[in-house]
């Protein structure tokens, strides 16, 4: 009797120590994401498509707003995984680059900015949510995980672009060039 | 005569301006509340239940001492900046990658066990940002079909656009920790 009440309240410990952290996690940085969220919902929805559209197709003309600008606004104003659509603003050698280098910022971006993809919170808030728990600001951390963030898909999309054109008569066979890459029929 | 037109013309004005300044509370008010609407939504449909299920596994983990485990592996790779590179290049691996991509639920469950282990003191908090980097080199190589077709890409890109992607990221993932790294110092000053 003794040995199936222990059991019982392991058992139940099990669980009890899952709310714990559920409580944990919905009292800590979940208030402010929510309050964040709802402001910056009603900015982009101020803004409007067409707009964002015009600065997507300006700054896809530069190999730096390329990697850097262009990914942030499709983040920012698209969200994942529609962000990804920006990528028909660009011919086809600069795809697989683009999508890379936007994919990259999903997470970054998500300490300013959690509206940009609320379904993977957790790779920032996991580990900010235990400064915060420390007692540590987490402000700084944001900020420098997003530029950071903006300095590596940078260099990812620029890297990912020359393996793209290594790999392309490689794969698609001696003499198949970017050129046709970006000419060929659907 | 004069002064009564004046007087009509400037009722007018005053009253178009209400009707301006009343319209554009009103736009402002209603994409604010929509902006509310859309984010609780949000929180109910996919945050919560993430963090429902998250709570779950750490719940098991903590209690049943798998915890322990898990946190003697990752605490010596996620404590200095050398185990955080091994760990971006285990994880970076072109078929390892795409496997663990799906929903970014790995990097986020090794994301909130860094956490815990910060808590404890078993990593330092400045390895907070080279670790954001180490434990999402494989982000999005699941999705990179489904993302070029976003795109509009056509197949050839799509062929050459998967290994390009996923043999980028075990070049690129290392300087990306390397990078955070440098960018960590003077983060928590003393």
């Amino acid at each position: 009797m003794k040995a199936l009440a222990e059991g019982a309240s392991y058992f139940i410990g099990l669980f009890q120590e899952g709310g714990k952290v559920f409580l944990s996690l919905l009292g800590g940085i979940l208030p402010t994401v929510i309050v964040l969220m709802t402001a910056i919902y009603a900015l982009v929805s101020l803004i409007g498509e067409e707009r964002v559209e015009r600065w997507a197709k300006a700054s896809s003309r530069n190999v730096i707003t390329r990697y850097t600008i262009m990914p942030f606004l499709a983040m920012f104003f698209l969200t994942n995984p529609m962000a990804y659509t920006f990528g028909r603003f660009l011919p086809e050698r600069y795809k697989p680059a683009f999508y890379d280098a936007a994919v990259s910022f999903c997470h970054p971006i998500t300490g300013l900015f959690p509206h940009a993809n609320p379904g993977e919170l957790f790779v920032y808030l996991g580990i900010a949510s235990g400064l915060q728990k420390i007692g540590l600001p987490i402000g700084g951390v944001a900020i420098r995980y997003f530029l950071v963030g903006l300095v590596v898909i940078f260099i990812r999309g620029i890297v990912t672009e020359r393996i793209t054109a290594f790999l392309t008569p490689r794969i698609l066979g001696e003499g198949y060039t970017l050129e046709d890459l970006d000419k060929q029929e659907a | 005569m004069a002064n009564e037109k004046n007087s009509v013309g400037g009722m007018q004005r005053l009253s178009g301006l209400l009707v301006g300044l009343g319209r554009g509370i009103g736009k402002l008010v209603a994409a604010l509340y929509d902006g509310g609407r859309k984010t609780i939504d949000m929180m109910i449909r996919n945050v919560i239940p993430f963090i429902a299920f998250i709570s779950f596994v750490i719940g098991i983990i903590q209690k049943t001492g798998v915890g322990n485990l898990i946190a003697q592996a990752l605490a010596p790779l996620a404590s200095n900046i050398f185990g955080l590179i091994i760990l971006g290049l285990i994880v970076g691996i072109p078929v390892l990658s795409p496997v663990l991509g799906p929903g970014a639920v790995i990097a986020q469950i090794i994301g909130t066990l860094v956490g815990t282990l910060i808590v404890e003191g078993k990593v330092p908090p400045q390895m907070a940002l080279p670790a954001f980097f180490a434990i999402d080199v494989q982000v999005g190589c699941d999705f990179i079909p489904v993302g070029l077709a976003l795109g509009e890409a056509k197949p050839k890109t799509v062929e050459v656009g998967v290994p390009a992607v996923l043999f980028s990221r075990e070049i690129t993932g290392v300087i990306a920790i390397l990078i955070a790294y440098l960018a960590s110092f003077g983060l928590f000053p003393r």
